[in-house]
């Protein structure tokens, strides 16, 4: 390692400094690693929601009707306002990473806010759908016990429901890790800490935003229309 | 590559996306939204899931080429992301076309093979 004093990015007034890592030879190189160990971690989401899709296709196959049946009980409507704040909520993530590259600590502060009010829009409505769920009694697996006599005529649609429940829990939970990661970088913003001169935390947080979004871009027409 | 630009300095220097562009795609993928909803009241038959997940392809590729910046962004990062898919892609393939080609009730696989001294009735697999 060579004998180098600390590397300072550019800060604007009012801000805190960035200084590089000593372990990078430079900012370039500490953005770029950064950025490709990310892009690794969203390559395993992906394959951790790609497993659960094949499961998915494999049973639409096997069961088509089920999976008919299992549809109608869903509410298109509130999945694709679902669908629409979380697209909302991805450009204006988009656009808090566009104003801290701006060294726009305001706007950044206002952006990042409507994206945790976009999370907690989504988990709102998600709660209404899986009430309503429970209420009917459908529910996953082992716990499968709905109400209405047509529902208990299928005996495979106890699977459709383990599938709804785990694709969209999981994608729920990430909704959950992503805001609160965003009300991390807040206080980041908040304290000054990103700037022009070190904008990653915010753009790192905003690619996982963005996958949690791509997921359901998937999520939202399998399971709510297709059938 | 933009956003390696000017780097004689080795300080990283962001490429920022015009608000406009940020806009537009958002203003597209509300119009993609309404498609998906629009043509799922028709029936292709098995061509239904091809029809929702080729608009939803095109939904993904706005996000990941503008939103998460990938347009401006280096190829490794481009090929792990992508590479991903294609992994799933293999996924996908095999598992369904396993399925696929199940179900088959022609005598050939009917058929036991005899076997020497074998006084057990005959089965079906």
């Amino acid at each position: 390692m060579s004998d180098h004093h600390a590397i300072v990015t550019p800060t604007p007034e009012g801000f805190a400094p960035h200084t590089v890592a000593h372990h990078y030879s430079s900012h370039e190189q500490e953005y770029q690693s950064c950025t490709l160990a990310f892009w690794l971690f969203l390559a395993t989401e992906i394959l951790l929601f790609g497993g659960l899709f094949a499961a998915y296709f494999y049973y639409h196959g096997v069961y088509p009707e089920t999976y008919v049946l299992g549809g109608q009980q869903l509410s298109w409507k509130l999945g694709a306002t679902n669908t629409c704040i979380l697209l909302a909520s991805s450009w204006t993530m988009a656009m808090a990473v566009r104003t801290t590259q701006l060294s726009k600590k305001g706007e950044t502060l206002m952006y990042l806010a409507l994206t945790v009010a976009g999370a907690a829009g989504f988990m709102v409505v998600k709660y209404i759908e899986y009430r309503a769920k429970i209420e009917h009694g459908l529910l996953p697996g082992f716990y499968f016990d709905p109400h209405d006599a047509e529902l208990m005529g299928d005996p495979n649609l106890a699977m459709f429901f383990s599938l709804y429940f785990t694709m969209t829990g999981i994608h729920g939970a990430h909704v959950l890790i992503g805001a609160a990661l965003i009300v991390w970088a807040f206080f980041g913003v908040l304290k000054g800490k990103y700037h022009s001169g070190h904008y990653l935390p915010v753009h790192l947080v905003g690619l996982y935003w963005h996958l949690v979004d791509l997921i359901w871009i998937f999520l939202f027409p399998l399971l709510y229309l297709v059938p | 590559m933009a956003s390696h630009a000017d780097n004689a300095d080795g300080m990283h220097h962001a490429h920022v996306v015009p608000a406009k562009m940020l806009a537009g795609v958002l203003m597209a993928l509300f119009f993609l939204t309404f498609i998906t909803v629009w043509v799922a009241q028709f029936d292709f038959g098995s061509a239904n899931m091809l029809v929702a997940m080729a608009i939803a392809a095109v939904k993904a590729s706005l996000v990941m080429a503008i939103f998460m910046h990938l347009r401006w962004d280096t190829a490794i990062n481009n090929i792990m992301f992508l590479g991903s898919f294609l992994f799933l892609s293999l996924l996908l393939i095999f598992t369904l076309s396993d399925f696929a080609t199940r179900g088959d009730t022609s005598p050939i696989y009917l058929e036991r093979a005899p076997l020497v001294n074998d006084t057990s009735p005959e089965k079906a697999y």
